[in-house]
């Protein structure tokens, strides 16, 4: 009787175990590796309720990022706006745009709009805007380039290592004052506009926290 | 809950509890209502395991089962939405929180408040520092209210016989009751309304008294504070209230009088008390008040006395008479009041050198000394102790008389109107009568005789379920109305929400029933506003924004009674004293410190939080002496005083009875009968107790409080009548053979070590000025500082000196080395060093009011864990008070009689060298570099080192999910249901993480406030370095409230700060220093001022000369 099975087979078992384990391994580096908010939160940009177009209302039109936002540089949360703001221009602009439909119904009815939330931090993130645009960082580090996004996506990770990357080199991050909503802006290269930038770091006296409480508590 | 004769159980008919309240009572119906009561209270450990003892525990609703788990969102984000207004409400910025003035509202005395609102839900009530003598001050009482607005056993809707009805049924009945009554001019109208300092409800109620002259309004708290005001209103016709100064009194008499603690008016009177205490240095000691406690029972007053003589209640007359004699006769004025005073014969006998003592001191310092006398006493003491005043120089200097309305009709015409059978409709607008009127007027039985009856109430309590007619009240914080501070400065009450629930307000009632063509309470409130006012929006406004009305007190007199109209009302007063023994008791009715009269009974803050004293959290007890102890012990042969080998250093009490067994007090049932009525109830050995006074505290076995406060205790109201309301002779104590667990945290949190409380009187300290540094351990081995010993508390906060240690500790003054910015050539000296924080605890000035434990409870969304995880030792509190008993013991066999007690506040004490740092695997708890001792919540996994390396055991672990889980199944763990109350939520503080099961949590030095006050000085900063954070302006939750600023936070790194300075005060030390962990938070040691002349006065506290005796040799430093 032919042998069943060939001569290969008795080395099947170890086989076997020596795949599994590198599976497993390349499970774990990939989850470990691609499971980060670099990968998972990026990109992401859900469908809102009304398509409003940044770039259209930033770029286009020129209209300052605390026109909408206008807690901003005072609260540490940076609020959507509500729907009277968007009638200020809006009774008077394109008043009968189906787009703008549910906008008018929040404004009568008084009932908010279900803005889809994009960016957000875990509920033991305590994260202060205004600590941060009066203090020379724009909106544009975190945020990215709102001012062209047709749809606003996530364009920075936001995890715990990108915050601190920036708490330890504010050099880098760190603009004029008057520049904070300028989304444009572009950081200077010749070395005495970079000296001038570091100068903000020690005259503001800027020591960004690195420990626990600076965002947890 | 209790078997008493007198009070009918409740048919489960009638409950309001619906099916949860009642499936766990029914066997109460079957069985005598005590037994129940002690299957309670020895739950079993395998049932709870399986989670069926629920009865004791906080049961809340279960509103929101659809809200459990992570949803099935899966794998993808779960996508959020954020609301924006349609249309901006004014001044709410999302994220900051807006603050209104407001006050609390009570019988007395409203208390100014400014109250924190997030997104129009208040969460957390600080006091107006506006109004001075508070200085922003609040008790736990106006700290834990906030949660009662968010209860679910509130009153949702109105009800009647029927069953619901809605607002406009009611607005409906009380037309027809008007209509009704405007007919016979309110001859059969009864109201029946709780005490209140409301200009608008007094305006009001005067227009109804002219509408319906015939109605009889009637007032009644069970805890009235009229001791004073009647006495006085005997003799002149309009009512006094005295004003005492205590700032300007530099040697205090208080006769049976809590005004630390109990009373209206008493956090002006901690804070200007506080202010004599505080004294830094040696060379000022003599500035020190001093302060005379005669009293029954141990109150935190008497706690703070320098001297403390134990009397009956009942010999007060007694006493006041024998010390009014002896100040007349040794200022030798008046001949004529002295002849008067020594005519009154007593028999009283007590100590005549202290008696001379104490009357020439308060006449040395005439103009600077002050007597004042307990509200419940009766008026002869208050007659005698205006006398004194007089005599003393007192009146004008350091008390003063407000002239204020006579207190109106009392609960007993209401009875002998509803007897009459006359009475159509009875109208009881708050208050609790069914549960708290005098047993003797037999309230329930005089209830059938109305008519019809209504109760205005804001739970749906003992008289609701009385009554035809039940009206849910509104919470004062979803009500406009006014009232009055104690010295009569008019406050507003101002809404911080609409109702949430359909409920009314007192205002609106009465203007309904009095016809009033105006029923909106704003519009009440403003009216008689711009009636005391020019009327002005912008007088009104300003009102508001300050939350008080300036220049609005009452007028005061210096001396509006004269001598010889006190002697014509002392002439033939009755001073005689009673004499006692064990079998003729005297029983004295106290407010307790955790409901109060029993309104706040429903509150899990306030029943959590342990009493001062007695350190009992959900439960009461009957308090007794030492020596009725022994004398009950040695009639009944039951054990209840502790074997010898359970007493633990000279003198040091660390467990009070026999029956304490891991912590947990089993304690003997004892049968207490007076006036003819019996009821059963624990016994508590309290030392410092007068010997034959016994003390009931009220307020405890609710029966409709709600699922919180039902059947917590015992209630001691069916033993008060209408002639002994504070005051019972004649009382005797059986003990049976019975016991009961307790759920007593006394011993919780324990902890080693060597002199932790540090005391000192005022002689010794001016000899040795740093005694409080050579005590303990530190005396031979200070904290390692090595070469820094002598440098400056900033240096030594900013620079960690290493000491002797192996590794080089971060010096605080550089900057990080991983941000290079910083560490360029010339960059750190550019470098400003974070602020460090520090605290120090002023224990000379802390009364032990409990008020920062329930502050720092709302502040920092502290759960409460029910009474049976309070027995297991799992209260959560981040403060604790700890409260030491130390007593002159003559036998070792015996309990010290005498005793000082010693209150000490401890929270985390943010350790330099931190000793759970060390030891925590996952670095979950590390240091920043403001010097915090920071909690990282979402790294902790639990492993509980850290808490077992904590000297102080200040460290609590989230045993169960408290915060999401159904209370009944917290040993289900995650598969508990999840029980999140939509209401309990609202009250959160949005800038504190809610922790979970599994993690453990501390005190955080308040670290949102801190981090708030940082954000906030960098956007005022902006393109500047000025980014330090102002002194002051950082409060912690405890500071903030605390009535006598005993708590004081702020940078160490400055000099100049407050808390810098307290730090070079003789008297500052740190609690186990010797431990080199370096805590932030320090301590001030206590003085005391005792009389030289009084015969048997110590050269030093009680602990210090304990301390001393146990030293081997004499310290040689």
């Amino acid at each position: 009787m032919a042998n069943l099975f060939p001569k290969s087979i008795n080395t099947l078992p170890i086989k076997i175990i020596v795949a599994i384990v590198f599976i497993v391994a390349a499970i774990t580096a990939g989850v470990t590796y691609y499971f980060t908010p670099e990968y998972t939160r990026i990109g992401y940009a859900p469908t809102q309720p009304v398509a409003f177009s940044h770039a259209l209302h930033v770029d286009q039109l020129g209209m300052d990022c605390r026109y909408c936002h206008t807690h901003v540089d005072r609260a540490a949360h940076a609020n959507i706006p509500p729907s009277n703001t968007c009638m200020s221009c809006h009774s008077l602009v394109k008043v009968d745009s189906p787009a703008l439909a549910p906008v008018r119904a929040s404004y009568e009815s008084g009932n908010p709009i279900p803005w889809v939330r994009v960016h957000a931090a875990p509920d033991y993130v305590y994260f202060n805007h205004a600590a941060h645009v009066n203090r020379g960082i724009s909106c544009v580090e975190c945020h990215g380039q709102v001012n062209q996004m047709e749809v606003v996506y996530h364009a920075k990770s936001l995890s715990m290592a990108f915050c601190l990357e920036c708490h330890r080199n504010p050099e880098q991050y760190i603009r004029p004052l008057e520049a904070v909503y300028d989304l444009n802006w572009e950081r200077p290269t010749e070395p005495e506009a970079v000296a001038e930038l570091e100068t903000f770091v020690h005259d503001w006296k800027v020591n960004p926290p690195q420990s626990c409480s600076g965002c947890h508590r | 809950m209790n078997d008493t004769t007198e009070t009918p159980l409740l048919q489960p008919a009638s409950s309001r509890d619906g099916s949860r309240y009642w499936k766990s009572l029914e066997d109460l119906a079957e069985t005598p209502a005590f037994q129940e009561w002690m299957q309670r209270e020895f739950p079993a450990g395998a049932s709870e395991i399986e989670g069926v003892n629920r009865r004791h525990f906080l049961k809340i609703m279960a509103a929101s089962f659809g809200l459990a788990g992570l949803g099935l969102s899966g794998c993808r984000r779960p996508e959020k939405t954020i609301l924006a207004f349609g249309n901006q409400a004014e001044m709410m910025i999302p994220g900051n929180p807006v603050f209104y003035t407001s006050s609390q509202p009570s019988a007395k005395d409203n208390i100014p408040l400014v109250v924190e609102t997030h997104q129009a839900r208040p969460t957390k009530i600080e006091g107006n520092p506006s109004y001075t003598p508070y200085r922003g001050a609040t008790d736990l009482f106006a700290q834990a209210s906030v949660l009662d607005m968010y209860d679910p056993d509130r009153s949702t809707h109105s009800r009647n016989r029927s069953g619901r009805v809605d607002m406009a049924a009611v607005r409906d009945q009380l037309n027809t009751i008007r209509r009704k009554h405007r007919d016979d001019r309110g001859r059969g109208l009864v109201l029946l309304v709780e005490g209140s300092t409301s200009p608008s409800r007094s305006r009001i109620l005067r227009k109804l008294k002219a509408q319906l002259p015939e109605a009889l309004c009637a007032e009644y708290e069970p805890l009235s504070h009229y001791g004073a005001e009647t006495a006085f209103a005997a003799i002149t016709d309009t009512a006094l209230r005295p004003l005492p100064q205590f700032d300007a009194a530099k040697r205090i008499v208080a006769i049976d009088s809590d005004f630390l603690q109990t009373g209206p008016g008493k956090l002006g009177f901690a804070n200007a008390f506080a202010k004599g205490r505080k004294v830094y240095h040696a060379e000022d000691a003599d500035r020190m008040s001093r302060l005379y406690s005669v009293e029954s029972n141990l109150t935190l007053t008497g706690s703070m006395a320098d001297h403390r003589l134990r009397l009956g209640s009942a010999q007060m007359s007694a006493f006041a008479s024998l010390l009014a004699a002896e100040v007349l006769r040794q200022s030798g004025l008046n001949a004529e009041a002295l002849a008067a005073v020594q005519a009154l014969q007593t028999n009283l006998e007590i100590d005549p050198d202290w008696l001379s003592a104490c009357a020439a001191d308060l006449l040395e310092h005439r103009g600077a000394s002050l007597v004042v006398a307990g509200d419940h006493l009766p008026a002869e003491v208050h007659c005698l102790c205006y006398l004194i005043n007089a005599a003393i120089g007192a009146n004008g200097s350091t008390i003063r008389y407000a002239q204020v309305e006579k207190p109106s009709a009392s609960i007993r015409d209401v009875v002998t109107r509803l007897q009459s059978g006359r009475v159509e409709t009875l109208f009881i607008l708050g208050g609790n009568p069914a549960y708290d009127a005098p047993a003797d007027l037999d309230w329930s039985n005089a209830v059938k005789q109305a008519g019809q009856t209504l109760h205005l109430s804001y739970y749906r309590n003992e008289t609701s379920l009385q009554c035809d007619w039940h009206i849910a009240r509104s919470h004062y914080l979803e009500s406009w109305g006014d009232g009055r501070t104690y010295d009569g400065t008019v406050v507003p009450v101002q809404p911080m929400i609409d109702p949430i629930f359909r409920t009314f307000n007192e205002l609106e009632v009465l203007a309904r029933l009095a016809g009033e063509s105006e029923t909106d309470p704003y519009a009440i409130t403003r009216a008689t506003f711009d009636a005391m006012t020019d009327g002005t929006d912008a007088a009104f406004h300003r009102f508001l924004s300050n939350g008080l009305l300036a220049d609005s007190a009452f007028a005061t007199e210096n001396a509006p009674l004269t001598i010889a109209e006190l002697l014509i009302q002392l002439s033939g007063a009755n001073v005689s004293s009673p004499e006692f023994s064990a079998d003729s008791l005297e029983l004295i009715f106290a407010a307790s410190q955790n409901t109060y009269d029993g309104r706040y009974a429903n509150n899990g803050w306030l029943q959590e939080c342990p009493e001062p004293i007695t350190k009992f959290t959900w439960d009461n007890a009957i308090l007794i002496s030492p020596r009725l102890a022994r004398e009950l012990e040695s009639a009944s042969g039951v054990q209840i005083t502790p074997d010898r080998s359970m007493m633990v250093e000279a003198g040091r009490l660390t467990q009070q009875t026999a029956t304490f067994q891991r912590g947990r007090q089993h304690a003997p049932i004892a049968e207490l009968t007076v006036n003819g009525r019996t009821i059963k109830a624990p016994v508590h050995i309290v030392p410092g107790l007068a010997n034959y006074s016994i003390v009931a505290p009220l307020g405890f076995g609710r029966k409709a409080a709600g699922r919180v406060g039902n059947g917590v205790g015992f209630d001691a109201y069916p033993l008060r009548t209408t002639s002994t309301p504070y005051i019972a002779t004649g009382a005797t104590l059986k003990l049976t053979s019975e016991r009961v667990q307790l759920a007593n945290a006394q011993e919780h949190w324990s902890m080693e070590g060597r002199a932790i409380v540090r005391e000192g009187n005022v002689e010794e300290w001016k000899q040795e000025p740093d005694f409080a540094n050579n005590m303990g351990m530190e005396s031979h081995s200070p904290p390692v500082y090595g070469k820094a010993q002598n440098e400056s508390v900033q240096y030594k906060v900013t620079n960690q000196p290493r000491g002797g240690s192996a590794h080089e500790h971060p010096r605080f003054t550089d900057p990080l080395p991983n941000v290079p910015i910083w560490n360029r050539p010339g960059a750190k000296e550019q470098f400003r060093a974070p602020q460090q924080w520090g605290m120090v605890i002023d224990m000379n000035a802390c009364t032990g009011c409990n008020a920062c434990v329930v502050a720092c409870q709302s502040e920092n969304n502290i759960p409460i864990v029910g009474r049976d995880q309070v027995m297991r030792g799992r209260e959560m509190h981040w403060i604790r008070l700890d409260r030491y008993f130390t007593g002159d013991v003559n036998d070792d066999n015996d309990i010290p009689e005498d005793v000082q007690v010693s209150f000490m506040g401890v929270a985390c004490q943010h350790c330099e060298n931190a000793p759970c740092e060390t030891v925590c695997p996952v670095n979950a708890t590390v240091h920043d570099e403001q010097g915090l001792n920071v909690m990282a919540y979402n790294r902790c996994v639990g492993t509980r080192y850290c808490a077992n390396n904590c000297p102080y055991k200040v460290r609590r672990f989230n045993f169960f999910d408290w915060n999401k889980r159904n209370i009944n199944e917290v040993y289900k763990g995650p598969l508990g249901r999840v029980d999140e109350p939509e209401l309990g939520k609202m009250q959160k503080n949005p800038n504190v993480t809610v922790r979970m099961r599994g993690v453990m949590e501390k005190c955080t030095y308040c670290v949102q406030r801190i981090e708030t006050a940082k954000h906030d000085q960098k956007r005022i900063a902006g393109a500047s370095g000025n980014v330090g954070v102002p002194d002051g302006r950082i409060l912690t939750a405890c500071q903030q409230v605390c009535p006598t600023e005993a708590i004081v936070f702020g940078d160490l790194s400055d000099a100049n700060t407050k808390v810098s300075k307290l730090r070079e005060s003789d008297r500052d030390y740190s609690l186990l220093g010797y431990l080199n962990v370096r805590p932030r938070t320090t301590y001030l040691a206590r003085i005391r001022n005792p009389n030289k002349r009084i015969p048997r006065t110590y050269k030093m506290p009680f602990t210090r000369a304990s301390y001393k005796a146990r030293q081997p040799k004499p310290l040689n430093r």
